[in-house]
C-alpha cells in the first residue's frame, strides 16, 4: 500500500510532535505504545502500530537520556516499523529491522543538534548584552526547530523512499538476517535492565532484585502486583530509616551518578 | 561559583534596594510563576554541550526577571547572564529549584546573584537524582511495561493508564515554580535532606521491578538438542530451566551492566546484541 501525501504529512507532525513532547512537555514521551499506535491509525492499521510500539517499548525500558547522554530513539524505530510493515505488507520483525536501524541513527542527529545550539546559546546572551530581548527569547526556538526536524526527517524519508523499494531491499535480505533480528529484540531488554542496574544502588539491595526475580520468574506475577508489593517494601523502608538521616547520608552519595 | 571578572567589572553600580537592610520589595505575582512553569517546557529543547539547559532558563524566566528589574537595564542584562551559566536539571522538578532562586532574586535583585548560583548548582545534583530516578526511569519503566503487555493483548488500556500518569505530572510540574517560590530554600534544603533516604527507598522499589523484568522482559531461548541413544535432550528446558528459569536472561543482563560498567559505548553493545544474534540465527543456536 502506498501512502496519500495527507498520511505522510501526518506521520511526520506525529514524530515532530512527539521529540517535542519528549524532551519539551514531557507529559507522555517515552509511550513508545502510544506514539506508534498513532502513526499506525494514520495510516489505517493502529493495531499493527501497537503490537510494534509494544515490542520497542520493551526493548526501551530503562533506556533513559540522563544528564545529557545521547541514546537511540526506540519511538522513532517504532513510528518506522510500523510504515514500513504496513506499507510492504511484509511481518512485523521485517519492519522493525528497519525502523530499529533508523532509531539507531538518533544518537548520531542528537549529538549533532546539542553542538549546533551552542551556536543557539551564544546568540541568545549575544541578544541579551545588546538589548535585544524579544531576539534573545525568539532564538531559543531554535532549539526546538532542530530536535523536531532532526527527528521527522528520517521518517520522512523512509515514506518518501515508498513500499516497492523498501520491499525490493527486504527481500534481498537473507533469513538469518531477518532471524537473528527478531531474535534481537527479544535480547535487546538486557541493555535497560543493565543501565537502570547501573543507575541504582545494585549492591546495596541485591536482596530486593532476588526478591523481584523469583516473584516474577517462578511465582509468575505480573509487573503491577510486584509493583504494588515493592511500593510497599519501598514505604517500610523510608519510614524506618526517615528517623535517623545523619546515617543515611553516608550512603547517598553513588545513588545516581548521571551528572 | 564567584566569577571575577562579572563581579569585578559590574559591582560599582549594583543598585541597593529601599529597605533597610538593602533589599527590594518582591513584586511577582502567582501569574508571573505560573507563565515561567509553562516556558520552562522549552526544557531539554534548549540543550546544548556548553551551558546544557541555560538557554531553556533564559527563556522561561526572562518576563519575570524583566518585571524584577523594571527600571534596572544594566541589572536585568547581569541577571540574564547569570541564568545563562551552564545548568541542568530534570526539567519537571526543576521548577522547585528555581522558584526558590527566582524568590531570592526578588528580594535581593543583583545583590543575591551568586547565592541564586551557588542555589541552582548546589542542588541540581541531588534534585536530578530524585527527579531522574523517579520521572525518567521508575515511571516509564513500571508504565511502560504495563502498557507493553496489555498492548501485546490488543488492549489499549495501559496506553491510557500511563497517559493519565504522565498528565498529572505534567500539571504538577506547571505548578511547582510557585511552590518554590512561596517555601523558598527552607524547602529545597528540608528536601534535600530527606531526598536521600527517599532516593533509596525509590531504589527498593526501582531493583525489585527489574528484577522482575530480567526473567519477563527479556527472552532468550537455546534451541539446541543432543541426542544420546534414543533420548534427545532439549538444552533449554532439559537443561538450562532445570538449573534456574530465566538463566540466559540473567546472564545476559550481567555481561552488559559490566560493560556498561566499563564504559562501552552504548551503540556498540546493541550493534554487539544484533550481530551475535544473527550469527546464532544461522547456525540455530537462539530461536
Amino acid at each position: 500500500m502506498e501512502l496519500s501525501i495527507v498520511q505522510i504529512i501526518l506521520v511526520a507532525l506525529i514524530a515532530g510532535i512527539y521529540r517535542f513532547d519528549r524532551i519539551g512537555t514531557q507529559i507522555n514521551g517515552h509511550n513508545c505504545v502510544l506514539w506508534a499506535t498513532l502513526a499506525g491509525l494514520v495510516i489505517g492499521d493502529p493495531f499493527t502500530g501497537m503490537q510494534i510500539g509494544a515490542t520497542c517499548m520493551l526493548m526501551s525500558l530503562g533506556v533513559a537520556a540522563l544528564g545529557g547522554s545521547s541514546v537511540p530513539d526506540y519511538i522513532m524505530a517504532a513510528i518506522v516499523g510500523t510504515v514500513v510493515t504496513v506499507t510492504t505488507g511484509q511481518d512485523m520483525s521485517v519492519g522493525l529491522t528497519i525502523g530499529i536501524a533508523v532509531g539507531l541513527l538518533w544518537v548520531q542527529i542528537d549529538v549533532i543538534v546539542k553542538t549546533l545550539n551552542i551556536f543557539m546559546a551564544h546568540k541568545q546572551l549575544d541578544f541579551a548584552h545588546k538589548g535585544n530581548y524579544g531576539m534573545m527569547k525568539a532564538v531559543t526556538w531554535i532549539g526546538p526547530v532542530l530536535f523536531c526536524v532532526g527527528e521527522m526527517l528520517p521518517v520522512l524519508i523512509v515514506m518518501l523512499i515508498g513500499g516497492d523499494a523498501v520491499n525490493a531491499v527486504l527481500n534481498a535480505m537473507p533469513a538469518w538476517f531477518t532471524g537473528g533480528l527478531s531474535i534481537a529484540g527479544g535480547i535487546l531488554p538486557v541493555v535497560g535492565m543493565a543501565m537502570l542496574l547501573n543507575y541504582m544502588p545494585v549492591k546495596q539491595f541485591f536482596s530486593f532484585v532476588v526478591i523481584g526475580f523469583v516473584l516474577s520468574a517462578y511465582l509468575g506475577l505480573g509487573i503491577l502486583p510486584i509493583a504494588m508489593l515493592a511500593g510497599a517494601a519501598a514505604y517500610e523502608y523510608y519510614k524506618s530509616h526517615a528517623a535517623a538521616p545523619a546515617a543515611a547520608a553516608q550512603t547517598s552519595e553513588g545513588v545516581l551518578e548521571d551528572e | 561559583m564567584s566569577n571575577e571578572t562579572l563581579s569585578s567589572q559590574t559591582e560599582p553600580e549594583i543598585k541597593v534596594g529601599p529597605n533597610p537592610d538593602g533589599s527590594f520589595d518582591p513584586v511577582l505575582t502567582d501569574k508571573d510563576l505560573e507563565k515561567c512553569g509553562r516556558r520552562w517546557k522549552m526544557a531539554v529543547m534548549g540543550f546544548n554541550y556548553e551551558t546544557q539547559l541555560a538557554p531553556s532558563v533564559i527563556f522561561a524566566e526572562a518576563d519575570a526577571l524583566r518585571k524584577i528589574y523594571a527600571d534596572d537595564e544594566e541589572g536585568y542584562k547581569r541577571s540574564l547572564e547569570n541564568a545563562g551559566r551552564y545548568f541542568n536539571v530534570t526539567p519537571p522538578v526543576g521548577g522547585l529549584l528555581l522558584g526558590a532562586a527566582l524568590a531570592i532574586e526578588d528580594k535581593q535583585h543583583n545583590q543575591g546573584l551568586e547565592a541564586v548560583n551557588d542555589l541552582k548548582v548546589g542542588l541540581m545534583g541531588s534534585m536530578s537524582g530524585i527527579g531522574d530516578s523517579i520521572l525518567w526511569t521508575l515511571v516509564p519503566t513500571v508504565m511502560g511495561s504495563i502498557a507493553a503487555y496489555m498492548a501485546q493483548e490488543g488492549n489499549p488500556v495501559g496506553i491510557f493508564l500511563w497517559l493519565a500518569v504522565g498528565l498529572v505530572i505534567f500539571w504538577w510540574s506547571l505548578n511547582n515554580w510557585k511552590t518554590g517560590y512561596k517555601f523558598g530554600t527552607s524547602l529545597i534544603t528540608t528536601l534535600a535532606d530527606k531526598i536521600p533516604v527517599f532516593t533509596e527507598a525509590m531504589s527498593v522499589l526501582g531493583l525489585t521491578v527489574v528484577g522482575a523484568l530480567i526473567p519477563s522482559v527479556v527472552s532468550i531461548t537455546v534451541g539446541l538438542t543432543f541426542t544420546m541413544g534414543d533420548v534427545t535432550l532439549n538444552f533449554q528446558e532439559g537443561i538450562l530451566d532445570m538449573i534456574m528459569l530465566g538463566i540466559m536472561p540473567v546472564l545476559a543482563t550481567w555481561i552488559v551492566y559490566v560493560l556498561i560498567k566499563r564504559r562501552v559505548n552504548l551503540i556498540a553493545i546493541i550493534v554487539a546484541i544484533i550481530v551475535i544474534s544473527m550469527v546464532c540465527s544461522a547456525f540455530g543456536i537462539l530461536v
